[in-house]
């Protein structure tokens, strides 16, 4: 038994259709440009004279930081307080809108599939559906992401499970 | 891309170079964006069947972009250094598929290539032409990090706009009624 997680929300405890509501983060001028320092220097989302004059038409978050930000969103409402054995990767993720400076992002975690992993018996994917949104309630990301539950009780997947 | 769109060659491999992955820079990206036990020292990251601290797949993935925006950086220096003018690259759209293979641990060192799999001109954005972007990242010993499939965006050079675009253009270009058009629009 794994002391860390033994408390947690396993595999078996986790519903279809189970909506998560995520907490909210504004995205500061100071947040926007160390992180694109780090992983994203463009012009764009360094500068907001250059911003301006972009196709974003101000000081926006890299895309990628939106996407960051939405993992911590997701980790301190969901994936912290459940059995996660870590996470699988992610697909369809699109960036509908630029998140602006001062924009307050929020959302929601939908669980959108639940099966046994094949090939590890002790663990169980989890398929969430991520809905980004800003305060003006405009879409501004969506993804679905799959990460690795620990199972209760270890058992052989049923056979129409892909993995 | 820093290619225009037309000089982009399928399935040619671009190296994005490599970067290692400090246990410090590891923790900060964990504390600010991923705070799972598994990913910080003293939380009981050895519990977890990692058996140690890995980075977030999300912090190798942030990476792999910073890597290609200094690789496209750079190869748009060097086009400018042979007199040539450089393509303009659009924002990323979207992400099709991005897997994790196998965990990040601190002093690992991850190779990014990029590869363009498939081109064509888009439909809705007149100009300009959409990408499919394979990213793979491997360590140091040879094991898949993570592969990626992107979609980007990359100016046409050989652009023509229909006469209808350049008059809607000009117009936006009046004062006062520019600013009517763009409202309506």
């Amino acid at each position: 038994m794994n002391p860390i997680t033994a408390d947690r929300r396993h595999f078996e405890d986790l519903a279809l259709g189970e909506v998560v509501g995520l907490g909210q983060i504004t995205v500061t001028r100071e947040m926007i440009v160390s992180f694109a320092r780090e992983f994203d220097p463009f012009p764009f989302h360094l500068d907001e004279a250059a911003a301006k004059k972009s196709l974003l038409g101000g000081l926006a978050s890299s895309g990628w930081q939106t996407a960051a930000l939405t993992l911590r969103l997701l980790t301190d409402a969901f994936l912290s307080q459940i059995a996660s054995a870590g996470g699988l990767g992610f697909s369809d993720l699109k960036w509908k809108r630029p998140v602006m400076k001062n924009d307050t992002i929020t959302g929601t975690a939908r669980i959108i599939e639940l099966r046994r992993s094949r090939s590890h018996p002790q663990w169980g994917v989890l398929t969430i559906e991520l809905d980004i949104r800003n305060q003006n309630n405009q879409p501004v990301m969506t993804m679905k992401l799959a990460n690795l539950v620990e199972a209760r009780s270890p058992v052989s997947a049923q056979p129409e499970s892909a993995e | 891309m820093t290619r225009w769109f037309e000089d982009i060659t399928i399935d040619e491999p671009f190296p994005l170079g490599s970067h290692t992955f400090t246990e410090d820079e590891i923790v900060r990206f964990a504390r600010d964006y991923d705070p799972q036990y598994f990913h910080l020292p003293g939380a009981g990251a050895e519990h977890s069947h990692f058996g140690g601290v890995i980075a977030s797949g999300w912090h190798t993935v942030v990476m792999g972009h910073r890597k290609m925006v200094d690789a496209l950086e750079a190869e748009e220096q060097r086009l400018r250094g042979l007199g040539e003018e450089p393509g303009v690259s659009g924002p990323g759209a979207g992400v099709n598929r991005m897997d994790f293979k196998s965990p990040v641990r601190p002093g690992d060192t991850v190779t990014y290539t990029l590869l363009v799999s498939a081109k064509r001109p888009s439909n809705s954005l007149p100009g300009w032409g959409i990408l499919t972007n394979q990213l793979s990242a491997v360590n140091q010993r040879g094991e898949p990090v993570y592969h990626a499939e992107l979609i980007g965006f990359s100016k046409l050079r050989d652009f023509k706009m229909p006469l209808r675009l350049r008059i809607l253009k000009a117009l936006t270009k009046i004062p006062g009624l520019g600013k009517l058009l763009r409202n309506r629009s």
